[in-house]
């Protein structure tokens, strides 16, 4: 997958190679959800859930992977797109899904435009700490605002219409999956378009070197900010996605834990490709609902477990430890 | 007679599922992580009723389906809930700690041909998320309201009210308030405090200032409230005669023997107490503490998720086994019977238990500190559901 592996000797131009590359991932996603939906057809719930956690993780890699931001915050962005979702169909009646979608990705680009203001005023380690303030706040915000929110009770009453009114959303969850594999499918091509622009090469440049980008007259901090507006929409959907498949918006879409756990599967998959973001959190996710359904007692030992294998053993991710044995096998051939 | 043989295989078919099944019965609640304890209490309860009762309820036998929920979390809820109903085949959900969890369930019982016993969840508004929900534990509101009159009947007339700042503690401090004001009663002032405060003693200083002659004051149960009564007590609180009030979340069972001597007189108003007398609740005890482990680890939830089995047991006898949650919850509307709490009925109205609430004051018995039972408010509905 990394640019390493182009041959500069191909005839084809870049864009097409580019396009050829995007239709053979897109094939690849779509083929593995098929597999997944009829596989597993009772663990559709569990699956959305998955593709709403992606958007946030993907949205995070953005920032923290491309962009060199570091944060534990990022969930504000996912919960302000929940719960924008969810206010416009509890309380303004509002409850075309799509709509929903719509208002949760403006939601998440505004809450990422605005906290960004803050967060990229810091570097290293003071940037950590103003991630976890801007969540802290929002949090306590939603907490306090009770009215709108439901505070820590959470807000209930959201019921999204039928998709396009006709496909409702039923007990198995097929409708939710299959309009958020669509909708990933979407963010996931629309992302790779952004991370290989030139807007995504200059986020690249300035996280191995800021200073450079400064020297060349390049804007750091507005393009970090634009960086930001944009992974901001991404979470700002996954949220979203998880108010319409849940119907229940709670406090812990604004909590630090859900931040840190995004980071945790990010790093499990490997940070700066898309596709580490979206193997990170299937993997992560996935496992984690097996063992604790195995033995709900005393799960959370072996998640500790893998977590550390991973770091140990895999320290690029599953990912990065995929594209090692892959280009060893490739050595061992040539 | 060709009429006779497609009635009987009719009735063959539709009723197959009466001979001899396994009904699973699900349990969503928090094994692991900081409220490991209640959600050990919800196993304990659970295992307490098998043990006396028996896993057979007519030819059908009782399986327990366990899914772990650390901490409030609604999406996780919903996925797990769909699991259990399509691929478990549960045809019961029970346990659910805390709000949110419960409202995301709520929506798929209708679909799911579920009815949901909540073990815990104590928010008024749930029962109120579908028409499938049966709750055997309390509400805030019902636990706090009382504590109105405990004031008022010891002459309190000035009361401030210090709470957590979340669902539960607005809820009892709403509880509070309107109860006390209406008995004639003055709030000086009403404070929240944040949800992971640990120092108290500002808090104590403002209590304190307040002039007022007694606290109201609710903390989830856990470790936040040793720091407070120790606040407390150490702040000279207790010595100057400033009653401490709470629901029963704050002197917990479990967290009796930490809190120690700094507890002993403090009023509680609560559903349930350990150590309430009552031949029922001994059997219960010694089931429950054998299944804990230890009886000095059994609390609330305990109770909860007993009494959530014998409301299952009686859905099952009343549909015979089969799936059909409508009939199940009509079932137990108005159903009465003596819980190791007291007596205990579901108003069919809400399908919420109406109970007794006692009055409570820590004391020390053989060593130990136990929740004495002291004055008892019978009968007690919900005075926060409102209808839909």
């Amino acid at each position: 997958m990394s640019e390493t592996t182009l041959n500069p000797s191909a005839s084809t131009p870049l864009w097409r190679r580019s396009v050829t590359r995007d239709l053979v991932a897109v094939l690849i996603l779509a083929a593995v959800a098929v597999a997944l939906f009829f596989l597993f057809p009772s663990n559709l719930a569990l699956l959305t859930r998955i593709v709403a956690m992606m958007l946030l993780v993907l949205s995070l890699d953005l920032v923290t992977g491309y962009s060199g931001v570091a944060t534990l915050g990022h969930a504000t962005l996912f919960g302000a797109g929940a719960y924008a979702a969810g206010i416009v169909a509890a309380k303004f009646g509002i409850t075309d899904p799509l709509l929903m979608l719509a208002v949760g990705a403006l939601a998440g680009a505004a809450a990422g435009a605005i906290s960004s203001l803050v967060i990229l005023r810091g570097h290293g380690l003071s940037q950590l700490v103003l991630s976890i303030a801007v969540v802290s706040l929002a949090h306590e915000a939603a907490n306090k605002l009770s009215g709108w929110t439901g505070g820590s009770d959470g807000l209930s009453g959201i019921s999204p219409s039928a998709l396009f009114g006709m496909f409702r959303f039923d007990l198995f969850g097929r409708t939710a999956f299959i309009m958020s594999v669509v909708l990933l499918l979407v963010v996931f091509v629309v992302l790779r378009i952004i991370v290989r622009s030139p807007f995504g090469m200059l986020c690249r440049g300035i996280k191995q070197d800021p200073v450079r980008i400064r020297a060349m007259g390049a804007p750091v901090y507005f393009t970090l900010v634009k960086m930001y507006a944009i992974a901001g929409a991404v979470a700002g959907l996954g949220g979203a996605l998880s108010a319409i498949a849940t119907k229940v918006v709670g406090l812990d879409s604004l909590s630090f834990t859900l931040s840190a756990e995004a980071l945790v599967m990010l790093v499990l998959g490997g940070t700066g490709k898309l596709f580490g973001a979206l193997v990170g959190t299937l993997v992560f996710v996935w496992f984690e609902d097996r063992v604790s359904a195995i033995n709900p007692f005393h799960w959370l030992t072996i998640v500790g477990c893998l977590l550390v294998a991973v770091v140990l053993f895999a320290p690029k991710g599953l990912t990065g430890a995929a594209e090692a044995i892959w280009k060893r096998m490739r050595g061992a051939r040539s | 007679m060709s009429k006779l043989l497609l009635a009987s295989l009719t009735l063959a078919l539709t009723s197959s599922v009466a001979f001899a099944d396994t009904i699973k019965i699900g349990v969503v609640g928090p094994f692991s992580g900081p409220a490991a304890l209640q959600g050990k209490n919800f196993q304990a309860g659970i295992d307490a009723w098998l043990a006396i009762n028996g896993n057979t309820i007519g030819d059908d036998t009782i399986e327990i389906v366990y899914r772990d929920l650390p901490a409030p979390d609604p999406a996780q809820s919903a996925a797990l809930t769909q699991e259990l109903i399509v691929s478990e085949g549960v045809q019961y959900l029970a346990g659910y700690y805390y709000t949110p969890d419960a409202m995301a369930a709520a929506p798929i019982l209708e679909e799911g041909n579920v009815p949901m016993v909540v073990f815990n969840a104590a928010t008024s508004a749930i029962v109120n998320a579908s028409p499938y929900v049966v709750r055997t534990s309390f509400t805030t509101w019902q636990t706090s309201t009382p504590m109105a009159a405990v004031a008022r009947e010891r002459g309190i007339d000035k009361v401030i009210t210090v709470v957590s700042d979340y669902g539960p503690g607005v809820d009892s401090e709403a509880a509070f308030v309107a109860g006390f004001t209406e008995a004639g009663g003055e709030i000086v002032e009403s404070v929240r405090m944040p949800m992971n405060t640990n120092d108290f003693s500002p808090m104590m200083q403002r209590i304190k200032d307040s002039g007022a002659e007694a606290v109201f004051a609710f903390l989830p149960a856990g470790p936040a409230t040793l720091g407070f009564v120790q606040a407390y007590v150490e702040n000279g609180l207790k010595d100057a005669g400033v009653t401490l009030l709470a629901p029963g979340d704050l002197t917990q069972e479990p967290d009796l023997a930490a809190l120690g001597d700094n507890a002993v007189g403090l009023l509680t108003t609560f559903h349930y107490a350990v150590s309430h007398d009552s031949p029922e609740n001994e059997v219960f005890v010694e089931a429950a503490s054998k299944a804990i482990g230890s009886a000095s680890e059994l609390s609330f939830p305990a109770v909860g998720a007993y009494d959530g089995m014998y409301v299952i047991s009686k859905m099952i006898e009343a549909t015979g086994g089969n799936q059909d949650a409508a009939a199940a919850v009509e079932a137990v509307k108005g159903l009465s019977w003596v819980s190791p709490r007291g007596p205990v009925s579901i108003n069919p109205e809400n399908r919420h238990l109406t109970q007794n609430i006692y009055l409570r004051e820590v004391a020390q018995e053989d060593g130990q500190y136990i929740n004495r039972e002291i004055q008892t408010f019978e009968n007690q509905g919900d005075p926060g559901w409102k209808a839909p």
